[in-house]
């Protein structure tokens, strides 16, 4: 079943025009992956689907139209967006980071600190400095937290954008094998943006290469490097 | 001793003041980063509102309540139909918008109430601006032979419970953690659901509130109201604010209070040197002074950058 579709997608910054009428599908279960160079449009693809920048075109999760919505109402329909350079609230401790997560949840605090418990069983550093604030915590911390907060949320799709930028390569393994495990044992579908390819399109169920704003290949991870020239020009193995 | 404990006693009471000013400032400046220069003169409007009640005949405790809802309601509607549309295109139009609106709303008040100082046996059927507390001369009590007027002791406990009610609410309450979302990060708290906003909105009115309490117990203590009462009361706010860092509600009631009590202490000990006319100098001093010793003030946070 489909998820998340995007139909002639176009968004960007004041005057300048980033995407360009992209097409995008993810369907429940999936992990997909975006690539692309610096400059492809892969973070505004986020931000589109988000609802953080202003867009044009159609974005319907589940079957009813997102494109109008603000982000605090995408967030409620099921969609949580971890933002790239992970966007955690340097102020607030690391609990009250993940409760920040929580914040449209309406189940009450006890379900709330047992998700709580839960993401700390998974991320047990985050458990350590439950008390720290975020802006004490390292690179790999703080993703672990962004992306802990947003799963506080309960979302049905996880958007992750560039979660290894600035991560040693073992802590960025750490954090895919988090989401891969989710992917498989809970269902959570994930919307990922990546550079480092190798290792995202190797948990692929599909991939979309970008281009200057539009889509320019899509298949899975190892009908892509099976391509010579994809695999030569974008790929860089 | 008992000069000393009278100065403390007055010094802490007129802080309290000073201090409710600083808590709005900062409120404000946590949420959005902008010093709302027209905090004063919205609290001012407000107090006069509550006076004009008094005319009316309405009982000091309703009327407040009527003056606060006022107060939430100005500062609300400042910022959806003043700051937010200026707001995204810089920072700098946000700091015209409240200098304009400090000229407007104290033209608006010398418009509807004039130029004089009221309540006056002229126009007005109090005989002085209604108080909150117990104000007959002989409301006082008396500790080490200094006095403390009820009047006075009543703010200062008007304000600790007020900042440990706003302690609260910052620390535990869902609102609260929605507000320090915010303040720490905007787009982020967007994504986590958080109608920012709203967040907003609420901020400038519970601010604008805050304020508004200020100048009623202010206006109470002078037993007057006029056109430029809230100005110095603005000034020694923001040297508060400044002294206990722009990001600290607990600092800048703090604050506030040692600001009271430097410039009682000051004024009297050195009544040929500081006085009554030379103490709002203090405030300047006392804010020059944090800005090139701890810009961050005592209990801020340095910020690498905000524009």
């Amino acid at each position: 079943m489909t998820l998340l579709e995007t139909h002639d997608l176009t968004a960007g910054y004041g005057p300048i025009t980033v995407l360009h009428g992209l097409e995008l599908q993810v369907d429940e279960g999936e992990i997909v992956v975006i690539l692309g160079a610096n400059g492809a449009g892969k973070t505004t693809t986020m931000r589109a689907i988000s609802g953080v920048i202003p867009r044009h075109g159609s974005v319907t999760f589940e079957g009813r139209s997102i494109g109008r919505a603000s982000p605090d109402s995408i967030v409620r329909h099921g969609l949580a967006q971890v933002p790239q350079g992970r966007g955690t609230f340097p102020e607030l401790s690391v609990e009250d980071n993940m409760k920040c997560g929580a914040y449209v949840r309406r189940d009450g605090s006890a379900a709330i600190a047992a998700d709580v418990k839960r993401w700390f069983g998974t991320f047990p550093r985050l458990a350590e400095r439950r008390n720290q604030r975020a802006g004490s915590l390292s690179g790999g911390e703080q993703q672990m937290l962004a992306i802990a907060r947003a799963l506080m949320s309960r979302p049905k799709l996880l958007l992750c954008d560039e979660p290894s930028l600035g991560l040693a390569p073992l802590i960025t393994q750490e954090l895919f094998a988090v989401l891969e495990h989710l992917n498989r044992d809970e269902g959570l579908s994930v919307l990922l943006v990546e550079q480092n390819a190798n290792l995202a399109m190797h948990m692929a169920s599909r991939v979309y290469l970008l281009e200057t704003g539009r889509v320019v290949a899509t298949g899975t991870g190892e009908e892509l490097s099976a391509d010579d020239t994809i695999r030569k020009a974008y790929l860089g193995f | 001793m008992e000069r000393f404990l009278q100065y403390l006693f007055d010094g802490l009471s007129i802080g309290s003041v000073y201090a409710l000013m600083a808590l709005g400032l900062v409120i404000i400046y946590r949420g959005t980063g902008h010093l709302n220069f027209a905090q004063g003169e919205m609290a001012l409007f407000s107090t006069y509102v509550v006076y004009q009640m008094g005319e009316w005949g309405i009982p000091i405790g309703i009327a407040l309540i009527i003056g606060l809802a006022v107060g939430f309601l100005i500062g609300a509607a400042t910022e959806v139909f003043l700051v937010r549309p200026v707001a995204k295109k810089s920072a700098f139009a946000v700091f015209i918008v409240t200098l304009g609106l400090f000229q407007g709303l104290n033209w608006l008040d010398s418009a509807i109430w004039g130029d004089q100082v009221l309540p006056n046996s002229a126009v007005s059927k109090q005989q002085q601006f209604p108080t909150l507390f117990p104000n007959k001369s002989t409301d006082f009590v008396r500790i080490l032979g200094a006095e403390w007027r009820l009047k006075y002791l009543g703010v200062l406990l008007l304000v600790l419970v007020l900042t440990a009610v706003m302690f609260l609410v910052f620390n535990k309450s869902r609102a609260g953690l929605a507000m320090r979302a915010v303040a720490s990060n905007s787009e982020s708290a967007k994504l986590v659901g958080i109608r920012t906003h709203q967040v907003l909105m609420v901020s400038w009115g519970l601010a604008s509130a805050i304020g508004a309490l200020g100048g009623v117990v202010f206006a109470g203590i002078n037993g007057t109201v006029n056109l430029n009462l809230m100005f110095t009361v603005f000034i020694y706010g923001s040297a508060a604010a400044t002294l206990g860092g722009f990001d600290s509600p607990g600092g800048a009631v703090l604050g506030g209070l040692m600001i009271g009590v430097i410039e009682n202490m000051a004024a009297g000990y050195f009544p040929d040197w500081v006085g009554q006319e030379m103490k709002l100098g203090l405030a300047f001093v006392v804010i020059v002074g944090v800005l090139l010793v701890k810009p961050s003030g005592m209990f801020g946070t340095a910020k690498v950058e905000r524009v």
